[in-house]
C-alpha cells in the first residue's frame, strides 16, 4: 500500500526540480530549497512544491524545511561537500533519511555517513554509452543486482522477428514490457515486428538467450 | 528525448472553472435552504448578517490565498494544517472538516427534500410520507453513485453553477422591480442589534464553499496566480448574489412571511411576482426548480469532499487505512465513502435542521480559526517561504479573521457546543486508539522525558 512521504529536496537544479516533479507526481509532499531566486521562482511556477528561497547548507534555511517532520532529505546540489554537510546537518536535526548526490564515484565510507548516494554522472555514462554503441541494445535501468531493463529492437533475421507472442517461448525470467512504440504493454498479441523496439526485462542468466532471440 | 519532463495534463481548470467551483459549493444550497432561517432569527437585518459575513469570511479567504499559493497541495485546510501543525492538531482539522462537510451533506440533503416536495406540489401532486424520507433517498442515491463511479469533469460542476446563476438571476431582475424597501422597517428584530451575531453563526457555512477550490489546486491552468484570484472572485460574486437574492427575498415576501417559510423561503418568495413562464409553468416552479437543482449539487459535491477527506486522513494513517485505500474494482474510495454516507445518514434523521446548520457553522468556523493561525505560524517558521500571493496589511487580516470567526463561534447555541465537543471527543478517543495501535511494534521509541523511570510497555 502506497504511503505518503514527505520530502526534502535541497538544491532545486535541473536534477532537484525533476527529482521534485517525479515524487509530486507520485503523490508525495515536497519541499525545495533553493538559493537563486530566479531559480526558485521557476520551480515555483511549476507548482509541484513548496520552495524555501536560501542557501540549504545554512542551519537557519534548512531549519525552516522542516526535516523533523520529514520522511526523507536529499541533498542535491552541484557540490558534493555542500550535499554533504546538508546530510549531517539534517541528521542532527531529525530522525531522518538521507540521501546525497555525489559528482565523483561514490567514496566507499558515505554508506556510514548517509543512506543512498546518487551519482548522476554514472547514470550519464550509461546513456553515453547507449548512444555511442548503436547496437540495437539499450539498457534502461538497473533494476537490482541480476535483473535489467533494456530495449531491445528486433532484427531483421532474428528468430522471433514478425511473430506474436503467444506464438514463441522466450525464456523463463525475461519480459517484454511494452511493444514496439511504447504505448501499450506487452501481451499474447503482441506481434514482434522486425526493426521494431521493445523494452524487456531481463535476468541476467537469460540475457543472453534473449539476445538471440530477438537479434538473431 | 521524447520523454522529457512535461507535466502530465491534470491542470484543467482555467480561472472561470476554478471561480465556479468556489461559486457553485456556495451558492449552492446555503442561500436556499438558510435565508428563511436567518430571517427567522435576524429580522430584516438579516440581509447585514450575510453581509457581515462576507466581510468575516473575505480575512479567511486571504489566508486560503496566500497558503495555496505557496504549499501546491490537493486536501484543501487540512493540508495546510498539516504543514504548519503537529500530528494531532491537523487531526483535529481533518476530523472537524469531514464532520463539517458531512453535516453540510445533512443540511442540503434536507433542504433538498423540503423544496423537492415543494416542487411537486406546484404541479398538483402530493407526493406520501415526510421529506425526511426524500432526503434518505437522495444520500443513498448519490452515494450509491460516488461509490462506484470516480467523479465527474470541473467543466460539468461550471454549466451546474452557470445554471444556478441564470435562475438566481432571473429571480433577482423580476424580484428588484417588485421589492419594497418598506419591508425593512423595523430593520431589527425585537431582540436588538445582538440577534445579528446567532443569524451570523447560522449562516456561515454558506460562505466555506472556496475550501473545495483548495482542495483541487492541482487541477488549476498557472495556479500560483489563478487559485488566489478564484477564492477572493468566488467569494465577491457570493456576496453581491447573496445580498442582492435576500434583499428581494425580504423586501417581497417580508420578514414574517420568510420566516415562516424556513428551507423554502426563497421559492415561496418567487411565487409572489414571477410571471408565469412557457413549458415551465410558474416563476415559482423556475426558483423551486433551481432550489432542487442546487441542493443535490451541493449535496453531490459534499458526499465527494466527505469522502476526500476521510480518504486523505487514511492515507496519512490518521484515521484507520482501511478508509484510505481505493476499492480494487470501482477505483473510488468506497471504504470512505460508505463511512462518511453513514454518518450523514445519521445526522440526517436524528439532528434537526437548524441544529445542522449551526453545527456545519460551528465546525468551519473552528476550521477558520485554526487556518489563520496556520498562516501565522507558517510565516514565523518559515520566513524564507516562496509566497507568490502575501496577504496585504499582514497581519491585521488573519488576526481579524481569528477574533471574527471564534466571535460568531461563541454566539452558537450550547446544545451545538455540546454535539460538537461529544465529536471531538469522539475523534480523541479514535485517534488514541490508532496511535496506541501503532505504537505497539515500536516499544523502543522514547517518547516522553521521564529519564529514570523507564517502564517497558506491557505485552499482550
Amino acid at each position: 500500500m502506497t504511503e505518503t512521504l514527505r520530502v526534502v529536496v535541497a538544491g532545486g537544479g535541473e536534477l532537484g526540480s525533476r527529482t521534485a516533479r517525479l515524487l509530486a507526481d507520485r503523490g508525495h509532499t515536497v519541499v525545495v530549497v533553493e538559493s537563486d531566486p530566479d531559480r526558485a521562482e521557476t520551480v515555483s511556477d511549476e507548482y509541484v512544491a513548496s520552495i524555501i528561497v536560501g542557501d540549504a547548507s545554512r542551519p537557519s534555511i534548512l531549519r525552516q524545511a522542516n526535516p523533523a517532520n520529514s520522511d526523507v532529505l536529499a541533498a542535491l546540489t552541484d557540490d558534493e561537500a555542500t550535499n554533504f554537510a546538508i546530510c549531517t546537518a539534517a541528521q542532527r536535526m531529525a530522525d531522518i533519511r538521507t540521501v546525497m548526490r555525489t559528482t565523483r564515484a561514490p567514496d566507499d565510507l558515505y554508506p556510514e555517513y548517509v543512506d543512498g548516494t546518487v551519482f548522476p554522472d554514472g547514470l550519464g555514462a550509461r546513456s553515453a554509452v547507449n548512444e555511442i554503441v548503436e547496437s540495437g541494445v539499450r539498457t534502461l535501468e538497473d533494476v537490482s543486482g541480476d535483473l535489467e531493463i533494456v530495449e531491445i529492437e528486433i532484427a531483421p533475421d532474428a528468430p522471433v522477428a514478425g511473430r506474436r507472442l503467444d506464438e514463441i517461448r522466450l525464456p523463463r525470467g525475461s519480459l517484454i514490457v511494452s511493444d514496439a512504440d511504447g504505448s501499450r504493454i506487452g501481451g499474447p498479441d503482441t506481434v514482434l515486428r522486425a526493426g521494431g523496439r521493445y523494452v524487456v526485462a531481463v535476468e541476467s542468466d537469460v540475457a543472453d538467450e534473449v539476445l538471440n532471440l530477438m537479434r538473431g | 528525448m521524447s520523454y522529457s519532463g512535461d507535466r502530465s495534463p491534470a491542470a484543467s481548470l482555467g480561472l472561470l472553472d476554478a471561480t465556479m467551483v468556489g461559486i457553485g459549493a456556495m451558492i449552492g444550497a446555503g442561500i436556499f435552504v438558510l435565508t428563511g432561517l436567518a430571517v427567522e432569527t435576524a429580522g430584516a437585518a438579516a440581509i447585514l448578517a450575510f453581509a457581515l459575513n462576507g466581510g468575516v469570511t473575505t480575512f479567511t479567504a486571504l489566508s486560503y490565498g496566500e497558503l495555496a499559493s505557496a504549499i501546491p497541495r490537493n486536501g484543501g485546510g487540512y493540508a495546510y494544517v498539516r504543514e504548519a501543525f503537529s500530528a494531532p492538531v491537523a487531526f483535529v482539522m481533518g476530523w472537524t472538516r469531514w464532520f463539517t462537510y458531512i453535516v453540510a451533506g445533512a443540511l442540503y440533503a434536507l433542504g433538498f427534500a423540503a423544496n423537492f416536495v415543494e416542487f411537486i406540489e406546484i404541479y398538483g401532486v402530493h407526493l406520501p410520507g415526510p421529506p425526511v424520507a426524500y432526503a434518505l433517498a437522495s444520500v443513498v442515491v448519490l452515494v450509491a453513485l460516488n461509490a462506484v463511479s470516480t467523479e465527474a469533469s470541473g467543466g460539468a460542476e461550471t454549466v451546474v453553477t452557470l445554471v444556478k446563476l441564470a435562475i438566481l438571476g432571473v429571480f433577482i431582475a423580476f424580484g428588484l422591480t417588485a421589492a419594497g424597501v418598506g419591508e425593512f422597517d423595523p430593520f431589527f428584530p425585537s431582540g436588538g442589534a445582538v440577534s445579528l451575531l446567532p443569524a451570523m453563526g447560522l449562516t456561515f457555512i454558506a460562505f466555506q464553499g472556496y475550501d473545495l477550490i483548495a482542495t483541487v489546486t492541482e487541477e488549476v491552468e498557472n495556479p500560483r496566480k489563478n487559485i488566489p484570484r478564484a477564492i477572493l472572485l468566488s467569494v465577491l460574486v457570493t456576496v453581491v448574489v447573496y445580498l442582492l437574492v435576500v434583499f428581494v427575498a425580504i423586501g417581497t415576501l417580508g420578514v414574517p412571511g420568510l420566516a415562516g417559510a424556513g428551507e423554502t423561503a426563497i421559492a415561496q418568495a418567487a411565487e409572489g411576482f414571477m410571471p408565469t413562464f412557457p413549458v415551465i409553468g410558474t416563476g415559482a416552479a423556475l426558483i423551486a426548480f433551481g432550489a432542487v437543482f442546487s441542493t443535490i449539487s451541493a449535496l453531490n459535491a459534499v458526499v465527494i469532499g466527505s469522502s476526500r477527506v476521510a480518504f486523505a486522513m487514511g492515507r496519512e494513517r490518521q484515521l484507520p487505512a482501511q478508509l484510505g485505500r481505493l476499492h480494487a474494482r470501482f477505483g473510488t474510495p468506497f471504504v470512505a465513502v460508505l463511512a462518511s454516507a453513514a454518518v450523514m445518514l445519521l445526522a440526517v434523521v436524528v439532528v434537526p435542521i437548524r441544529t445542522v446548520g449551526n453545527l456545519a457553522s460551528l465546525f468551519s468556523l473552528l476550521g477558520f480559526v485554526v487556518v489563520n493561525l496556520a498562516v501565522i505560524r507558517i510565516r514565523r517558521q518559515q520566513p524564507n517561504l516562496e509566497r507568490p500571493f502575501e496577504i496585504p496589511y499582514y497581519p491585521l487580516p488573519p488576526i481579524l479573521g481569528i477574533v471574527c470567526n471564534l466571535l460568531l463561534g461563541l454566539f452558537i447555541d450550547p446544545i451545538t457546543w455540546l454535539l460538537a465537543l461529544g465529536w471531538l471527543a469522539l475523534g480523541g478517543g479514535v485517534y488514541l486508539l490508532l496511535r496506541g495501535r501503532e505504537r505497539e511494534p515500536t516499544p523502543t521509541e522514547p517518547e516522553i522525558a521521564e529519564p529514570d523511570v523507564t517502564i517497558p510497555p506491557e505485552t499482550d
